[in-house]
């Protein structure tokens, strides 16, 4: 045991050492705060085969934007689970100007995620067929390696112009020898083979790596009955709350199961939902990082149907279109270490999200823009986006969808009833009639058994260190 | 066998002529007799063995005055010659033995002996055949083990050992064995009877060869894993988690009589004559308990015996039926064909078959040396070379699993297995997935034992995959698939929804002359059933669902119409063995079990499983004579392999539950895998032996304390909390629960899961009511 975790702790430094080498400095990445979700830990790589070690070199390359500032990882830092190393809620990208229309994902725990369909199979063998799978928050790329060339090309991220530039930089790195190597000696004199090989290159990385699935939380401890794994009163009720349908109801789509091809405890079924989150513009009041984007009235971020997907794109805008408001569910896994949640980053906090599921339809006022109304405004708990509101105040609830799509936001549990009308037992949406909860009813979870949820999500962060000695206070011990 | 008695007076009348005039001396009577052998002779095509009769030459044979098993320097012996004919006189008083080493010839097949054996013939068998027409053979031992067992009468075995094997056999008709008759040389019968005493023959001469070898060995007695309490040999070893129930060792060297009756009872799981599985599909514990849609299978849980804590091993059902078949689901995560990942040294060698006949008559169509290669046949089935279910994967987790197997095993003994499944297209090649079938059409219409009447699509024609390979223990299994019994072992079974007029209208395979429907009724009428039988329903009588028709629709949870017609199902299937002279007899002890190959939700197992997930490096490990493990280097994939899909319901029932005086309602909560039932399976059959670790199929070899001394070689295995239920044990309640364990079920959807009627699934603490066998015999 003692030899394992030595050769395990040397695998993660050296996986260290070349993100520093690699990054050329530039302090943008600092290595404080959030050290546990960085650890790579939880088992040792097999030696990376010559596709993925060009995979690595290049994902650290920052001369691959056209700044040359910015590398994958400046957004997918392995210090944060390969999430955004910062709370913004959208990254800048190469270009300083420039700024991201949605919030960085973590790559971490994404093998098992098929392609994009319309009629998925859930991973869950019992949720009925639906849109689920492929990589971005709209699902548009297939694979790992497709999903690598839209952030290169893209202008608010890295910035490259073309395919061919993209190829000119990797000629000029220091790894062309290695690529050659690993592609053939002429891949890199058609731009179009190098191209889609420098994806293919990045994704035998993230799928060889132990560091993009490190299986090392305190939860998986507990899974796999490990010597300190046994979760504490505070987080076994938390995991209660995560799995049981009429409070958390987490697991319904955060699925902990078995998922496709070995994989388990994903905490994430590939599916897509519209959840209402509230549009991240300058109406929240002292909004640290509203989406730029947003500021155009006209503009609305609608996941599978557009305007970055374009297969779903309603033939009539305005007209009523199921996919419309659809992101994909993210895994849990090292939720604890993010300071932006849901795919415009609206949330700081994961306390706030919590809130946020418990209280959508029961208090909408903590989180929509109120007009109108009268009287003396009234203070909303700390966690609200809005910070009061005004008595009679009417709520622009689910601002962030055209009204014609309001519909599809999900009334499950926590967020709506989850009461479904006889005649469609499988439905989920507000369009479906399902029942939302009350303004004013009581909420799915009570504090307390947020306070747990959180305690168990803490769990989920990889690196976990089993201490020598159990805590015996602290917010989740009893 | 009638002419039995005109063939034996000859010897018996020239001995009795030998010894009026030899006449006795003071030192002794003047005793003659013979030892009866059988052979197995490997390559029978028809599912059962070749097995011919025979005698030992070259035995030595003393009267064992002592008792102590041996034939000691004191106690005169004599040396059978080539017709195995012994003439010893002696004045010593006891049972006869045979003591036969490897020196000694196996007339049936003319080879020497390749182990150690001893058999004997009691002194009231002597009495009983008189002193010069000694017949010492399996079955005189048999009914000596009896005897010392039961605590009674030479003749009340005698005739329980003739009931035993009297009745429909091996398709050959009924034999009729009277006690004279199974206490006669063998080679004096003939016919069903004769065959049915050579099974016994083989099957008991493996058992006392096994007594030998641990008569000689020395074990301690009783098994490491039957002692009651735990394993005590723990006790001594480092890395058990504290507070498990470990015993004091105060076993024994084992005695003469002890090893006789530990070859019926290793490790606590005793012989059984033959065991049904009946599979089932997808569905967890809370998803069957207690659901009234399913009141014929929870009625055998009330009243008959089950394991509460039995956890599936892989996801989805592909590597839970190979785990089944062999200990091991190599890594496969998926349900796709053999040939999958099957590179280089793996590839595929099975060869053509060129048609035959089953022992039970079944006409057997030739196949290919490969089914048709398209994903209809093969499920995942890919034209594109290179790619991993190609026929020229150059990736891939390898899905042609390797090693022997419960099969191979089971045919290298001369013991027989059959797979029974429903709705396999008449004439097709057994390895194949069944096709869609439009001219094969009906209505399914049946009636549960509550009442309830399911009806389903009206006139639905047969669908792709009613009968799916990834359903076969045996399937994956290289060397169970180049067995030349293979095919006939791969039986049909009556159907609900099809008849047999309706298949014989297919349009989609020539339905071979004489073609059988239900093979499974046949076999029971016949006595043709293997001695592990695998019920393997088809994808809608099994909980599974395939295709459209509402009667079968499923669910995970349990609220569908396919629970129901499953439920009948298994209701026709167990009540089809019960109807049967087989499960009637008192004196065979015949098993069905009722089980799932997975539950549902998390990824969690126990008992063998990888307890460390993906990351954990673990591999198939070698094991050398003393048992020590060594790693294999990971097969591509394998550490995805062996992680679990949750718990589901394991019930018992046995026909000494029915017919004899065996307890009922047992529940066992101790933690149980499929590698467990691998293990209980190698226990029961006798293909395997404690004493070598090795002899344990893959993982069903990762006991407790295999895996402490091994921990190395087993790094899943590293940092566990719970070294009990991490590890394999058979499935024998030999284990005490401490006063304060709570029962760890499947922790992700079972803690806060709401189960079918609603409430929540608690934990049991603590031990069992009482600590009974699920498999005990009285």
């Amino acid at each position: 045991m003692r030899m394992y975790m030595k050769f395990r702790l040397a695998a993660v430094l050296g996986t260290t050492l070349l993100a520093l080498t690699a990054c050329d400095g530039g302090g943008a990445r600092s290595t404080g705060g959030a050290a546990a979700g960085g650890d790579g830990g939880g088992g040792t790589s097999p030696a990376l085969s010559l596709a993925a070690q060009v995979g690595q070199k290049a994902f650290f390359d920052k001369t691959l934007s056209s700044g040359k500032n910015m590398s994958c990882a400046s957004c997918h830092s392995p210090q944060y689970a390969y999430g955004p190393p910062n709370s913004l809620a959208v990254q800048l990208g190469s270009d300083p100007e420039q700024a991201g229309v949605r919030a960085v994902p973590s790559l971490r725990y994404k093998d098992a995620t098929p392609p994009y369909d319309d009629n998925a199979a859930n991973p869950d063998g019992v949720t009925l067929a639906s849109a689920g799978g492929g990589f971005m928050w709209d699902g548009r790329a297939a694979t790992l390696a497709a999903q690598v060339a839209l952030p290169l090309l893209n202008p608010v991220e890295m910035n490259n112009p073309s395919k061919d530039a993209v190829v000119q930089a990797v000629k000029n790195g220091s790894y062309a020898e290695l690529f050659r190597q690993a592609f053939g000696a002429n891949v890199l004199d058609d731009s179009d083979a190098a191209f889609t090989a420098l994806g293919e290159a990045i994704e035998a990385f993230e799928h060889e790596d132990v560091s993009f699935h490190p299986y090392s939380s305190k939860f998986d401890l507990y899974v796999f009955n490990k010597i300190g794994g046994t979760l504490s009163a505070a987080e076994m009720r938390g995991l209660v709350v995560f799995n049981t349908a009429e409070t958390g109801n987490c697991a319904a789509c955060h699925y902990a199961g078995v998922s496709f091809d070995g994989n388990q405890g994903l905490m994430t079924d590939f599916t897509y939902q519209a959840l209402g989150a509230p549009r991240n513009d300058r109406s929240i009041p002292g909004n640290p990082d509203p989406i730029p984007a947003n500021d155009d009235p006209a503009y609305d971020d609608m996941g599978l149907c557009g305007p970055y997907r374009e297969d779903h794109t309603p033939a009539q805008l305005g007209t009523p279109d199921p996919y419309c408001g659809q992101f994909k569910v993210p895994t849990l896994r090292n939720v604890a270490t993010r300071s932006a949640f849901f795919h415009n980053g609206v949330f700081h906090s994961l306390n706030q999200v919590l809130h946020f599921y418990n209280t959508r339809d029961t208090h909408p006022e903590y989180w929509y823009p109120g007009s109108g109304g009268s009287g003396t405004p009234v203070a909303n708990p700390d966690y609200a986006l809005q910070p009061r509101y005004v008595p009679g105040a009417s709520v622009a609830k689910f601002n962030d969808l055209p009204a014609a799509e309001q519909g599809n936001v999900d009334e499950e549990v926590p967020l709506g009833s989850g009461i479904t009308p006889d005649d469609n037992v499988n439905a989920t949406t507000l369009g479906d009639g399902v029942r939302p909860r009350e303004v004013g009813a009581e909420p799915a979870m009570s504090e307390e058994q947020m306070a747990d949820l959180a305690c168990f999500l803490g769990t989920l962060t990889d690196g976990y260190q089993v201490p020598d000695a159990a805590p015996s206070s602290g917010p989740c011990v009893e | 066998m009638f002419s039995r008695n005109a063939l034996t007076l000859t010897p018996i009348a020239a001995a009795c002529c030998m010894l009026a005039a030899c006449g006795n001396d003071d030192n002794g009577t003047t005793y003659g007799g013979l030892v009866a052998s059988s052979a197995y002779v490997a390559g029978s095509a028809t599912g059962d063995p070749t097995l011919k009769a025979g005698h030992y030459q070259g035995a030595t044979v003393c009267v064992d005055a002592n008792g102590n098993g041996k034939c000691d320097s004191a106690e005169k012996s004599a040396t059978t010659d080539s017709a195995g004919h012994f003439s010893l006189k002696t004045a010593d008083s006891g049972d006869f033995i045979a003591d036969i080493t490897t020196s000694a010839i196996n007339t049936a097949d003319g080879a020497a002996v390749s182990r150690h054996l001893i058999l004997r013939a009691s002194a009231d068998q002597v009495k009983d055949q008189g002193d010069a027409g000694i017949v010492i053979s399996p079955a005189s031992s048999e009914v000596q083990r009896l005897v010392e067992a039961n605590g009674s009468s030479y003749a009340t075995e005698k005739a329980n050992l003739a009931t035993r094997l009297s009745g429909p056999a091996f398709n050959q008709g009924t034999a009729t064995l009277s006690g004279t008759d199974v206490l006669a040389d063998v080679n004096t019968l003939s016919g069903a009877a004769q065959y049915a005493l050579l099974y016994a023959y083989n099957e008991l001469g493996n058992r006392y060869t096994y007594a030998t070898t641990k008569f000689d060995r020395g074990d301690k007695y009783p098994d490491a894993l039957a002692v009651a309490g735990g394993d005590p040999r723990l006790s001594g070893l480092s890395g058990i988690t504290a507070g498990e129930t470990v015993p004091a060792d105060t076993r024994k060297a084992i005695s003469f009589e002890q090893a006789q009756q530990a070859a019926f009872n290793i490790e606590g799981v005793p012989a059984y004559d033959n065991i049904f599985i009946i599979m089932l599909e997808n569905k967890s514990t809370d998803a069957v308990l207690g659901n009234s849609r399913a009141p014929q299978v929870n009625g055998y849980l009330a009243q008959y015996n089950q394991l509460t804590t039995y956890y599936s091993t892989g996801n989805p059902s592909e590597p839970n039926y190979t785990a089944l078949g062999g200990g091991d689901d190599w890594g496969i995560t998926d349900d796709n064909w053999f040939g999958c990942g099957a590179a280089g040294a793996n590839a595929p060698t099975d060869s053509a078959f060129a048609g035959g006949s089953a022992s039970d008559g079944q006409p057997l169509p030739k196949q290919d040396a490969l089914p048709p290669l398209d994903s209809k046949h093969l499920a995942g089935f890919s034209t594109t070379a290179g790619a991993p279910c190609s026929t020229s994967p150059t990736g891939g987790t390898n899905h042609n699993a390797p090693g022997d197997n419960l099969f191979t095993l089971l045919s290298k003994a001369g013991l027989t297995w059959r797979t029974y499944s429903e709705s396999m297209n008449p004439g097709q090649d057994v390895r194949a997935d069944s096709i869609a079938d439009p001219a094969v059409v009906d209505t399914y219409d049946e009636t549960d034992s509550d009442g309830t009447h399911l009806v389903g699509t009206s006139n639905y024609a047969v669908v792709n995959g009613l009968y799916k390979v990834k359903h076969g223990p045996s399937i994956a299994y290289q060397t169970a698939r180049k067995l030349p019994e293979f095919v006939a072992d791969n039986r049909t079974i009556f159907g609900t929804q099809y008849t047999e007029a309706d298949w014989k209208k297919t349009s989609v395979y020539t339905v071979p002359d004489g073609w059988m429907y239900d093979q499974f009724g046949a076999d029971l009428a016949a006595g043709d059933v293997g001695t592990v039988n695998f019920v393997v329903p088809d994808q809608c009588d099994d909980m599974h669902g395939v295709g459209s028709d509402t009667s079968c629709s499923n669910n995970n949870n349990g609220k569908t119409d396919g629970i129901t017609r499953s439920d009948i199902y298994v209701g026709k299937v167990v009540s089809a063995i019960r109807s049967s002279a087989l499960w009637k007899n008192p004196q065979k002890r015949v098993a069905i079990v009722i089980m799932f190959d997975e539950g549902e939700g998390s990824s969690t197992s126990c008992c063998g499983w990888n307890a460390g997930g993906k990351n954990s490096g673990d591999a198939p490990v070698t094991v050398d004579a003393i048992g020590t493990a060594t790693a294999t280097s990971q097969p591509s994939g394998y550490g995805n392999g062996n992680i679990g899909h949750g718990n589901s319901i394991f019930s018992v029932i046995t026909n000494q539950q029915d017919v004899g005086t065996a307890a009922k309602g047992v529940k066992d909560s101790d933690a149980y895998s499929h590698f467990s039932l691998v293990r209980t399976l190698q226990d029961m059959f006798q293909i395997a032996d404690p004493g070598v670790d090795a002899s344990y199929l893959n993982r069903a070899k990762y006991t407790e304390a295999f895996i402490a001394q091994n921990l190395t070689a087993l790094p899943e295995f590293a940092g566990s909390a719970d070294t009990h239920f991490d590890s394999v044990r058979p499935i024998n309640h030999a284990y005490v629960i401490p006063a304060n364990y709570v029962q760890r079920l499947n922790p992700v959807d079972v803690n806060g899961s709401l189960g079918t009627d609603g409430t929540v699934v608690t934990p049991q603490t603590g031990p069992d009511a009482n600590q009974n066998n699920v498999w005990a015999l009285k």
